[in-house]
Formats: structure tokens, C-alpha cells, sequence
């Protein structure tokens, strides 16, 4: 024990130093130092959940903002595709208004050409008439006026054939110079027809052709005539 | 300041080694005298109000104790108070990087309900032994302290008082700076055994003489007998010997010569060994023989007392060897310390098994359960008893390891440098590491064996048992 | 050859035959860290495990060494 150096009081001096040291060292470092250590450790743990559970909530977000961006892309679409549409239909509408515009002015123009027309031709009526009137006087020694056109219809719808009465169809009616709105309906209402149109041809210099689907009167003067030179001949 | 010292760095260690060199030539390394107690301090240093010499080991320790408490403070001041506190740089975040380090590596060990008690033991263990390994490397530690006279106080049973006696050591010599140092060229030669080795000389001389004087005379006769045998038989032998009285007178003056010759022979090299010594700049040992002018031999030398601290410039000074006593010495190279710290893990093995098992850990020693349950019963007994065996052991175990490695390492570090001044350089980078396994393993296997002691074997067995 | 000389002569043998035994602890630990190093090379995910008891294992077998060199250390410089 000498010779090793072995001294209990010196070896007693060190137990008590240490356990000094172990309770201090316990004391002021190890117990604070591991409970700093183990708390910065949760800490660490919970800010990484922390920022984990952001990352997702930011991806939620982005995900939610995808879809609103794309909700409002669509309405936008739609929104675009209706005022396309109504774009479209304005425009047709326009169109179809103009077109009925013109069509209108189209028709009001052709009326009040035909108007201007017939009221040329019912100008022209008197000359006509006393051309016709002078030619067929000449040729027939008879003037044709105003009356003898009234005697020409009687005489034309009295002369109607019965197969020409109560038509029912729509009937075509050329007359030499234009008609009264009178004899018109005269003659709608002889032949029965729902519907007629009237044109004017002083080629056949009086009388009236009434033509139909099934077939024809020719009343006119200018057959009477062409009838009474083939008799001539 | 740090782009100043970029790259002249290796030129301070082109200094130290160039100090290094010097400081060998100058004050030349001396091996020292090794004893595995540690050093008492001189009378004088004594543990006030006991009569417990200091040893310088123990001062090693109250230093170690020392910067411990001053650690202790220093980590307290600077540690975070929460965890959510930016730790300080410097210093304390590598204590704390090491601390969180070693926390994870006991936890991965010992990582159960006791955790707090076996980690706490095994840091201020670790910190412990890993101060007192590294102070090894302080320059000064081991090297600096007391000029000593070497004696031993022995216990003389006739008179029955203690006697000093002087041992082996060192001339010292008044150098560098006016202080003393111990001249490892002249190991210490008392002045009585000097004398009787200058005694033993003569004698030697004298018996080497008389015995060529002897064979001198042997021979002679040995001629003469032939020149007396040679009459008869060779008569050219006679005419050559011519004259025997002549040859005769003359023949006793060549013995006697040959015998100082001889004597002069044996005397002379004694002589040129100790002007050896003296040119070698020692005082003991080169005294002239007495048969030469100008020796006195002592007479009283053994006589006088010789004083247990003589001033070392004094002339007494010279009638004693010398050695260094360090001022400290490594506390891990004391059994006082090791022992201390193996009984301490030791007593904490067991006591952290009754904590965590209460009466049932002694089952762990004596497990008499099985003695009659099964064949093999016997065989647990034993075992348990050689567990309580191993347990005191450890107690060796712990101490010895420690010690012996700590203690090589100084006398490694001694021995290297007493070869070469340069030398010790790697090996103190060997001690660097040594130090610090030598601490991890004694703490380790603390906290190891505390674990082990919290683990009940018995329950595993008693679970095989049921099944 | 007088007394203390022959002294020094048994402490020198006697220590260098104590030293013997560090051979044993030299053989253990190469085993000893050969096989850990085997198994961590096999195993790398045990690696902690492994070397705990790989520097538990080393201790034990350096113990024995350092007994060895205790035992010279005291013969050369405790015995008187």
C-alpha cells in the first residue's frame, strides 16, 4: 500500500471533491443544459410540423386559388361567349332589320315605281286611249273611251264562258289600259277568284285575257279583231 | 488580425522548434527518477489540520478541481436559459455541441427511466478524467518543481529511529536564470562509496600487482630451472645464459618493476575514468585517490547528519543526490484518484440496481431459485457468485486501466524526451488521444455497467419459464 | 556480479516477461475490431450498436493488456 502510493485520507478528500463536483456540475450545468437541449429539440420538431403544416396549407391555398382562377376563366369564357352571342344576335337582328329596311324600302321603291308606273301609264291612258281610240275608230270606225272600256268588261264578263265562273284559283287579268279598282273587283268578283293580279298590255288594245291554271278567256280586242280578219279573209 | 498571421504561422512553429532545440542543449533533459506513488510535497505542505502529506499528484487534482469550478461557472453564465435562445458562440457552443454529441450517444446506451442519473455520472466522471489526462501535455507539468534531496526515511530497528539514508540521484548545478538544475550527465556518487570504490581500486591495484610480482618470480625461476635443466641437455642454452648471479640481482629488479607497472596499469585507468567524470563538469566521484596529493577523505562524512533540505549552493549540498520533484504530476497517475473514481462507479453500479430493482437485484449475486428446480440450479449459483466477484473486479479493473495507461504515457513522454528533444512531439499527440479514450472508456463503462445493473436478467428467464 | 546489479537484472526480466501478456490483449482487440468492422460493413444501419460494443469489447481486451504493463510498471518501479 506504501509502495502504491495508496493514502484513505487522500482517497476520502476525493470522494467528497467529488460528489462537490457531481452535485454542482448536476446543479448549474447538466440538469439546465439538458432540459435547454431537449426543449430547443421539440422546439425544432414543432416548427418543422409547424412549417409542414404550412407548406400543406399553402399548397391548399394554391390549390384553391387554381381553382378559383379557373372558375373565373370560365366565366369569363362564358361571359365572352354570351356577349358573342349576343353580339351575334344584335348583328343579326341588325342585319335582319336592315335587310327588312331594305327589303321595305326595296318594296316601297317597286310600289311606288309600279305607282309612278301606273300613274305614268294611266297618263299615257288618254294618249293610249286616243291612239287606240283614233286606230280603232279608224280600223273600226268607233271610239273607245272610258265607257266603251266599261261596255268592253260588261261585255267581256257577260261573255265569260261558264267554265271561267267561280275559278276559286288565282287568276291572271291583262287588260289594255289599267283598271278601276271598280272593275276589278268586278271582275274578281264574276270569276270568283281568291286571288288575281292584274297587269296592263296595250299590245292587245282592249277587252281583257283572263288566264287561270286551267286555261284561258281571251276577251281581248286584238283577237276579236285578228278573229274578224281571218273572217275577212 | 487574422490575414496578418496567414501563412506565418508555420514560422512560430519553426521558433518553438528551434526553442525546443536550444533549450535541450541548455539545460540537457534528465530521466527521471520513477516511482509510482505519487511525490510527497517537502515538510512544510502538509493538508492543514491533518498530518496527510501533500503529494504532488494531489495538487494536479486540486487543480483539476479547480478549472472544473471555474467551468461550471463559465457554462452557467453563458448557457441559454430556454431553447429557444440562440446559444453563445465560441467555447461553450463546442462544449454544447460535444454535450449534445455524448446525450445522444448515452441516450442510444442507456436511454431509459434512470437516463438523467447514468448520463450525469457519466460526464462529470468523463470531464474528471479527461482534465487530469490532458494536463499530461502542459509543458511544466512532471518537468517543473522542487530541487529534492532523494532520501528515503527508513525505519532502523536496532535504534529504533527513522534514518535518513540517501539513494539514487543527481548532481545539481547552479545555471540558466541563477536556478538549479539537475545535471543528468553526473549521477550522484556518495563520498563514502566513493571512498571504498578508491579503497577496492588500490586493493585491486595492489593483488594485480602482487600477482604479477608473483609471476615475475614464477617466471624467473621458471628460467632459471631451465637454465640449471639446460646444462645437462642443451649446451647452447648454457653459453646463452652466461652469468647466473648476474642474471639473478637482475631479475628481482625487473619483478619489482613490473609489479608498479602493474599497479600503475590498474591505478591509471581508475584515475582516467574519474577524469572523466570531472570533465564532464561532475564534483562527486572525482576525488583524487589517496595516494595522490591533494585527496582528504571525509572521515566524518559518515558521521555528520545530513540535513533533510541542505541549500542547494551550499557545500553540503554536494554530499547529497538530487533529483525534481514536480511541483504536479498528473492526478491519473495516482492510484488515489483512480481507486477513488473505480469505487465510486462501482458503488453506483449497485446502487442504481436497487434502485431500479429494490431487494430483487440481489438475486443478481445470490440466485438460489433455481437450486432445486432444476439440474442446472447450481451452475446459477456460481454464476451469481462470480458476478459478485467480477463486481469487485471491476473496482481493480477500472483503477489499474486508467493508471497504467496514464502512467505509461508520462514515463513514455519522460523517455522521449530524455532521447530527443524533437521526439516527443508525435507522441504527445498519441497522449492527446490516448487521454481522451482512456476517459470516454472509464465513463463509458460506467455508464454501461449502471445500465446493465437497471435490467432485470431474471424477468427473461422467468418469461421462458412460463411459456 | 554484486547484489544490486543483480536486482536491476530480475526487475528487467521480470518486466519484460510481464509484457507478454499484452500480447493477448493485442490479439483480442484485432479480433474484436475486425469483427465489428466485418459486421458494420454487412450491417451499416447498426452501425452505433456495433461500435458500442466494438469499444465495450476493446476496453475488456485492453484491460488485460494494461494489467500486463501494470504489472511490469510495479516491478520496475515499485519493488524495492
Amino acid at each position: 500500500m506504501e509502495a502504491l502510493g495508496i493514502n484513505p485520507g487522500l482517497m476520502l478528500i476525493w470522494l467528497i471533491a467529488f460528489i462537490m463536483l457531481y452535485v454542482l456540475l448536476t446543479r448549474f450545468i447538466y440538469d439546465p443544459l439538458t432540459n435547454v437541449l431537449n426543449e430547443r429539440r421539440t422546439r425544432i420538431a414543432k416548427g418543422l410540423d409547424d412549417a409542414a403544416a404550412a407548406a400543406a396549407a399553402r399548397q391548399n391555398a394554391e390549390a384553391e386559388a387554381e381553382k378559383i382562377l379557373a372558375q373565373a376563366r370560365s366565366e369569363a369564357q362564358k361571359v365572352i361567349d354570351e356577349a358573342r352571342g349576343r353580339g351575334e344576335d344584335v348583328a343579326s337582328g341588325i342585319e335582319q332589320e336592315a335587310r327588312q329596311t331594305a327589303a321595305k324600302i326595296q318594296y316601297d321603291a317597286q310600289t311606288e315605281a309600279v305607282a309612278t308606273r301606273n300613274a305614268e301609264l294611266g297618263n299615257l291612258r288618254e294618249q293610249v286611249l286616243q291612239i287606240s281610240v283614233a286606230v280603232a275608230s279608224r280600223i273600226l270606225g268607233e271610239t273607245i273611251d272610258a265607257a266603251k272600256q266599261q261596255s268592253l268588261v260588261n261585255s267581256f264578263i257577260a261573255a265569260l264562258p261558264v267554265e271561267a265562273r267561280g275559278l276559286g284559283g288565282s287568276i291572271e287579268v291583262v287588260s289594255a289600259m289599267p283598271l278601276t279598282v271598280e272593275e276589278r273587283a268586278q271582275i274578281t268578283g264574276e270569276v270568283g277568284a281568291s286571288d288575281a293580279s292584274f297587269s296592263v298590255d296595250p299590245a292587245i288594245l282592249g277587252g281583257l285575257i283572263v288566264r287561270w291554271s286551267g286555261g284561258m278567256v281571251d276577251g281581248s280586242v286584238r283577237s276579236q279583231l285578228s278573229q274578224m280578219a281571218r273572217n275577212l279573209n | 488580425m487574422n490575414s496578418f498571421w496567414n501563412g506565418k504561422r508555420r514560422y512560430i512553429a519553426l521558433l518553438l522548434f528551434l526553442a525546443g532545440v536550444f533549450v535541450a542543449l541548455v539545460v540537457p533533459p534528465v530521466i527521471p527518477f520513477i516511482q509510482l506513488a505519487g511525490e510527497n510535497l517537502p515538510s512544510g505542505y502538509d493538508i492543514p489540520f491533518t498530518d496527510i502529506r501533500i503529494t504532488n499528484t494531489f495538487v494536479a487534482a486540486v487543480i483539476v478541481w479547480i478549472l472544473l469550478l471555474l467551468f461550471t461557472v463559465y457554462i452557467a453564465r453563458r448557457r441559454p436559459s430556454d431553447g429557444g435562445e440562440v446559444p453563445p458562440g465560441g467555447f461553450y457552443n463546442m462544449f454544447e455541441a460535444l454535450y449534445e454529441g455524448l446525450m445522444g450517444f448515452i441516450g442510444g446506451i442507456a436511454g431509459g427511466a434512470h437516463f438523467r442519473l447514468i448520463f450525469n455520472m457519466f460526464m462529470t466522471i468523463f470531464l474528471i478524467v479527461l482534465l487530469s489526462n490532458w494536463m499530461s501535455l502542459v509543458p511544466g507539468i512532471d518537468t517543473v518543481g522542487f530541487i529534492h534531496p532523494h532520501t528515503k526515511e527508513k525505519f532502523d530497528p536496532e535504534t529504533e529511529e527513522y534514518k535518513v539514508i540517501t539513494t539514487d540521484g543527481f548532481e545539481i548545478y547552479q545555471g540558466f536564470l541563477g536556478i538549479s538544475y539537475v545535471n543528468g550527465q553526473c549521477d550522484w556518487i556518495s563520498p563514502a562509496d566513493e571512498a571504498a570504490a578508491d579503497q577496492a581500486a588500490l586493493a585491486e591495484a595492489e593483488a594485480a600487482g602482487l600477482a604479477a610480482q608473483q609471476t615475475q618470480i614464477e617466471d624467473a625461476a621458471y628460467a632459471r630451472y631451465q637454465a640449471a635443466h639446460g646444462e645437462h641437455g642443451a649446451s647452447e642454452h648454457t653459453d646463452e645464459a652466461g652469468g647466473d648471479h648476474g642474471e639473478d640481482s637482475h631479475g628481482e629488479e625487473a619483478v619489482e618493476s613490473a609489479a608498479t607497472a602493474m599497479d600503475d596499469e590498474v591505478l591509471a585507468a581508475r584515475i582516467a575514468e574519474k577524469q572523466a567524470r570531472a570533465n564532464r563538469g561532475c564534483y562527486t566521484g572525482v576525488a583524487l585517490a589517496p595516494w595522490q596529493d591533494g585527496y582528504s577523505d571525509d572521515k566524518d562524512a559518515k558521521k555528520k547528519p545530513i540535513p533533510l533540505h541542505p541549500d542547494p549552493s551550499s557545500e553540503e549540498a554536494k554530499r547529497v543526490p538530487w533529483v525534481v520533484l514536480p511541483l504536479v504530476r498528473v492526478a491519473s497517475t495516482d492510484l488515489n484518484m483512480t481507486l477513488t473514481l473505480a469505487i465510486i462507479s462501482v458503488v453506483m453500479t449497485q446502487y442504481i440496481g436497487f434502485k431500479a430493482l429494490g431487494i430483487g437485484y440481489l438475486t443478481k449475486f445470490f440466485n438460489f431459485g433455481t437450486l432445486f428446480k432444476s439440474p442446472l440450479g447450481g451452475i446459477d449459483v456460481a454464476v451469481g457468485l462470480l458476478e459478485l466477484i467480477g463486481d469487485f473486479a471491476k473496482i481493480l479493473s477500472f483503477s489499474f486501466r486508467l493508471l497504467g495507461a496514464m502512467f505509461a504515457g508520462a514515463i513514455l513522454l519522460f523517455v522521449m524526451s530524455f532521447l530527443v528533444p524533437i521526439l516527443p512531439w508525435p507522441f504527445f499527440i498519441l497522449e492527446f488521444f490516448v487521454g481522451a479514450i482512456q476517459a470516454l472508456v472509464f465513463a463509458l463503462l460506467t455508464a454501461i455497467f449502471m445500465n446493465l445493473a437497471t435490467i432485470s436478467h431474471h424477468h427473461d428467464d422467468d418469461h421462458d419459464d412460463d411459456h | 556480479m554484486d547484489a544490486q546489479a543483480t536486482i536491476v537484472l530480475g526487475k528487467a526480466i521480470g518486466a519484460g516477461l510481464a509484457m507478454i501478456g499484452a500480447a493477448g490483449g493485442g490479439i483480442g482487440i484485432g479480433i474484436s475490431v475486425g469483427g465489428a468492422v466485418m459486421a458494420m460493413g454487412r450491417n451499416p444501419d447498426h452501425t452505433a450498436t456495433i461500435q458500442t460494443n466494438m469499444i465495450l469489447g476493446v476496453a475488456f481486451a485492453e484491460a488485460v493488456a494494461i494489467y500486463a504493463l501494470v504489472v511490469s510498471l510495479i516491478i520496475l518501479f515499485v519493488l524495492s
